[in-house]
């Protein structure tokens, strides 16, 4: 694991960079997991709109700061995380199951017998792409997310935009959505090595295969999970 | 246009998988010892997965709220707050996202490498019905099993958000868990517990359905877990926003008045 990531750190800076393949595997992170991710997280802010007004309502007897806490809970953590975890599953398990097809068949082989170093040819693009990818969305499902919760917050707890854009003003500031972007960064570098760490170590068989995909999504899972508990420590000494 | 129609099919597809099991449950007999195998091999498999991702739930939760009460110096309500916060809402949700990356992905590969190495027809060949050997042990297991997970999930988090509390904030274990049985109670509870239901048969329906209809090789078997994984995590957020909706009218109802 450590080897693969030190390779793949050194294999960013080394030619050949393939283009190409970072452009697809770009449209295949960014672009197919759009409608899905933002389907999902303006349900997530609309379940965080309800849970957070009962909780105010329960402490201070009013639900006067809710759009403001709300956009704040979105912007430092819901956002990112469930952006990633989707990712996780979508984009990690496509990855591990990808990467072990071509383990078992030998492509990977094949490709070393031709001289190329399989970390540079499939793991690099793979990895910038989540980068990048993992950036770009994570700033998305911000904005879906809080336009989503204001809408919630119209129909059901009667505060008007503007209220609500006022008491997040309150609350939040620019370095969030920039601590979010970091955190989507992070995210998305985790999850292609860890898919294709247990991509390359695949088993024969259909058995193979499957164990591959359930290791890369647990594992990626989970260390999306403590990374973000890292990240939100450090940050928060920032504030 | 074809696109809608196959999501469409999937949907069908996965209902009329559901009453399938759901009419295989209730006529015919339930083969308990394998039904106690299967809780058993889940619980053990995912038990140390969904602890370690409550811990850190918990920790989370702590500091993100740690970072606002002290901005409005009601430190004393930090722990009954997080508490609460991950027992009705992120607890179940993240711990569903964890079964359904370790639980539904391992079933429906399981299932899908019995299917493509022809098992399922050797068990039906052999006059065994595979929905009542196979199927439905491994969903009630999954739902069983759940419950046993979350537990142990948010008594996890407990503990982190309390090392938290104590490391982050400088609240001692004593007063971050006074707060914790004003602000938690039953409903509360309950609400997290009809969540991990709902989110667990949904779980449990999709994986054993996805696993069942695999075609193709070790590349469909790869296939179906990832469209498992896919299809679980968008079906418990959404599953998340109709059980907090309806939980809310329910409670309306039964107050009388809208809080």
């Amino acid at each position: 694991m450590i080897g693969l990531i030190a390779e793949t750190f050194a294999g960013i800076f080394l030619p050949p960079f393939r283009r190409k393949e970072f452009i697809e595997q770009l449209h295949f992170v960014g672009n197919k997991s759009l409608v899905i991710i933002v389907f999902c997280v303006s349900f997530a802010a609309v379940v965080t709109i309800l849970e957070s007004s009962f909780h105010m309502k329960l402490v201070i007897q009013n639900d006067s700061m809710v759009p403001g806490f709300a956009a704040l809970l979105i912007l430092r953590e819901l956002g990112a995380v469930v952006t990633a975890l989707l990712l996780c599953s979508r984009v990690g398990a496509g990855y591990a199951s990808e990467v072990g097809s071509m383990q078992i068949t030998e492509q990977i082989d094949a490709l070393k017998m031709l001289g190329i170093d399989p970390v540079n040819f499939l793991v690099v693009p793979r990895f910038l792409a989540c980068v990048l990818g993992g950036m770009m969305l994570t700033v998305i499902a911000n904005m879906t997310c809080i336009f989503a919760a204001m809408a919630v917050s119209e129909s059901y707890l009667g505060y008007t935009p503007s209220m609500f854009l006022t008491s997040m003003h309150r609350f939040v500031q620019f370095k969030d959505i920039i601590f979010a972007t970091i955190k989507g960064a992070c995210f998305g570098g985790v999850i292609p090595l860890v898919a294709c760490h247990f991509g390359f170590r695949c088993q024969q068989g259909a058995e193979g295969v499957g164990r591959a995909t359930t290791n890369t999504v647990v594992v990626a899972s989970i260390a999306i999970i403590v990374i973000d508990f890292i990240l939100s420590y450090t940050f928060s000494h920032l504030y | 246009m074809t696109k809608f129609i196959s999501i469409l099919d999937e949907i069908g597809g996965t209902l009329l998988f559901l009453q399938k099991i759901l009419g295989t449950l209730f006529k015919k007999k339930l083969k308990t010892h394998d039904v106690f195998e299967q809780i058993w091999k889940v619980t053990a498999e995912s038990f140390f997965t969904t602890a370690m991702a409550g811990f850190f739930v918990g920790a989370i939760m702590t500091v993100q709220f740690a970072m606002q009460m002290t901005e409005f110096g009601a430190l004393g309500y930090l722990g009954g707050l997080a508490t609460s916060g991950t027992f009705r809402e992120v607890g179940p949700l993240l711990i569903a996202f964890m079964l359904s990356g370790k639980v539904g992905a391992f079933t429906s590969a399981e299932l899908g490498t019995m299917r493509v190495t022809e098992q399922i027809d050797a068990v039906r060949c052999l006059g065994a019905d595979p929905m009542q050997e196979i199927i439905v042990p491994r969903f009630i297991g999954i739902i069983v099993s759940s419950f046993f997970l979350l537990g142990a999930g948010l008594v996890m988090s407990v503990f982190g958000g309390m090392l938290m509390g104590q490391a982050f904030a400088g609240v001692n274990f004593e007063e971050y868990l006074r707060h914790v049985p004003t602000i938690v109670n039953p409903i509360s509870i309950l609400n997290g517990l009809i969540k991990c239901f709902a989110f667990a048969v949904v779980l449990a329906t999709v994986c054993t359905y996805k696993g069942f209809s695999a075609t193709g090789g070790a590349k469909g078997v790869g296939r179906a877990v990832v469209a498992t994984a896919v299809t679980t995590m968008i079906c418990i957020v959404v599953m998340d926003w109709m059980t907090s909706f309806l939980a809310e009218i329910v409670l309306t109802m039964v107050r009388g008045y809208r809080s």
